[in-house]
């Protein structure tokens, strides 16, 4: 394994320590709990947004904080849930009048720390919610699973509710849209090479150079099956097929496209493959609004990317062009 | 000197806290081969937090013991580890704190209970290869031997015995709880890191039983 780290017990702090480190004037770090949060957190005008799965998905959930975002994120070890009692102390020094919503990925783990976190919280009378986000639909048999993942998708239940909360809404208000935008968000991934946790030092999973994983998790969970690699356009087919017959998506529809890096995929291969999907989808009559293409929910440096559409109405339009000041620089 | 119901439970936490630490890498490697290999690692870094803590704990009884064993392992351990460990000895506190003496019957109720809030906190049920798979046989090994009469080492020891088998065994499963479920039945053909990370514990806690 080489990787830019010193000791791999504080590669997660030192990447917090330098996110705050380039972000003086609007994030501050809380070494004790993982916490990024905004530096003008917390707002009595806002509802608190938190959120924070494992580490290693850079830029979610630490680099989507700021206005018109997250509030807060305070992720746990590469790949692992936070401890509660991150969740528990970052909801605590975050709280507003209006309350806190936790934005949570389906994951056996982060399902348990948040919700003994929530219990905690509502213990001492702070006003808190959760909300669930789970758009992978690689994920076919979730009867003894604890069912589908919350994977890239989730960047558009980010911005919708945090676009909501700068607004002013009601924590109910909030919630409602966060569940809205997860109603209509698809993603499915697809693997090229795996990804070595810092801690783990050698890859969670090894493909052949012919080998892809159909249906990847972004910690390496097997998708729907190990296959031959195959051409851009028959890759854009199979995604597509997955994510559009599962919500459905119909002609006539309108959506956000995005293609997601996970990690170790240039973006050359990337907008290759944004252009393809954007080809596929007019002839399906499905009308792309709006493209996102790049790097929005990683897997540390996996080859390899995910297709999310997003179906969108006047409601959701209005809300994911809000601008939002959060940590990934644009120029 | 006569040793103590609460230098047995000291007894058994701190073997537990130095083989997980022990075995961190172990830990990893099994849960690395269907599930994402940071078991050893949060389990570890859980439990050095504890041995940290260890000489400014309250240790006058073995329920409020237990109970900040508990407290620490929750709210230091990540994934889904923390929440299930800490459960698990919150559960064990509260039957402590039922019964000013101990017993085997005792130590039986404590891992009936800490099963049992597993199930609630996780969804497991028996058979979906979790470490309960190891512990309710564990637990009825126990309770056989105790009536039976026989020393607390020999309990120890056949409890070891009936865990490590009950580990092992979970190669046949597959797994329908934790990251390992979504690999359906690839997981099948390897242990659940989880109830061998139980039964390594075990073994160890049997092997330096501290009197006959």
């Amino acid at each position: 394994m080489k990787k830019f780290m010193n000791d791999p017990k504080n590669f997660v702090p030192e990447m917090l320590d330098g996110i705050a480190r380039a972000n003086p004037d609007t994030l501050k770090y809380v070494p004790d709990y993982n916490l990024i949060m905004r530096a003008d957190a917390p707002s009595n005008d806002r509802v608190t947004i938190l959120q924070g799965s494992g580490s290693g998905h850079e830029p979610a959930h630490v680099m989507t904080v700021g206005k018109g975002m997250l509030t807060g994120a305070c992720p746990g070890d590469v790949f692992a849930a936070p401890p509660m009692d991150y969740v528990y102390e970052s909801a605590k020094l975050l709280n507003s009048d209006k309350g806190v919503l936790l934005l949570v990925n389906n994951y056996t783990g982060d399902r348990m720390a948040w919700e003994m976190a929530k219990e905690a919280l509502e213990a001492e009378d702070i006003k808190v919610d959760i909300a669930y986000v789970n758009d992978d639909v690689a994920v076919q048999d979730s009867t003894y699973t604890v069912g589908r993942r919350g994977v890239a998708g989730n960047f558009f239940v980010m911005k919708a509710a945090g676009a909501l909360a700068e607004k002013g809404a009601s924590l109910e208000e909030v919630k409602a849209i966060a569940e809205k935008v997860n109603s209509v968000i698809r993603t499915m991934g697809i693997a090229l090479s795996g990804t070595t946790p810092p801690a783990k030092g050698e890859p969670i999973f090894t493909l052949a150079d012919d080998e892809m994983e159909v249906g990847v998790g972004i910690h390496g969970e097997p998708g729907r099956r190990r296959d031959k690699m195959k051409s851009a356009d028959e890759i854009v087919d199979e995604l597509l097929e997955a994510v559009v017959s599962d919500l459905p998506f119909e002609s006539g529809d309108e959506v956000a496209l995005m293609i997601n890096g996970l990690g170790g995929t240039p973006i050359s291969e990337q907008y290759l493959l944004y252009g393809i999907a954007h080809r596929k989808l007019a002839e399906k009559g499905i009308k792309v609004w709006r493209s996102y293409v790049g790097e929005y929910c990683t897997s540390l440096e996996m080859a390899g990317v995910s297709l999310t559409l997003c179906r969108v109405d006047d409601e959701l339009k209005e809300l994911l062009v809000e601008p939002a000041e959060i940590a990934i620089r644009t120029f | 000197m006569t040793t103590t119901d609460q230098d047995y439970v000291e007894y058994v936490i701190r073997t537990a806290a130095e083989t997980a630490i022990a075995n961190e890498d172990y830990f990893c490697q099994l849960d690395s081969v269907v599930g994402d290999g940071d078991f050893g690692y949060s389990l570890a870094r859980g439990f050095e937090r504890l041995l940290e803590q260890w000489d400014e704990i309250d240790r006058s009884n073995p329920a409020a013991f237990i109970q900040k064993t508990a407290m620490i392992l929750t709210s230091r351990i990540g994934g889904s580890s923390g929440p299930i460990w800490g459960t698990a000895f919150m559960r064990a506190s509260a039957v402590a704190r039922k019964h000013p003496e101990f017993t085997a019957q005792t130590v039986v109720e404590m891992i009936r209970s800490a099963i049992e809030g597993i199930q609630a906190r996780g969804g497991a049920e028996l058979g979906d290869k979790t470490l309960l798979d190891a512990l309710a046989p564990m637990a009825d090994a126990i309770e056989e031997r105790a009536q039976s009469g026989a020393s607390g080492r020999e309990i120890a020891e056949h409890a070891a015995a009936v865990c490590s088998e009950a580990a092992d065994a979970t190669k046949e499963l597959m797994a329908r709880r934790g990251r390992a479920s979504y690999t359906s039945e690839r997981s099948i053909g390897s242990v659940d890191a989880g109830a061998k990370g139980v039964s390594v514990i075990v073994d160890e806690i049997a092997k330096n039983w501290p009197n006959p």
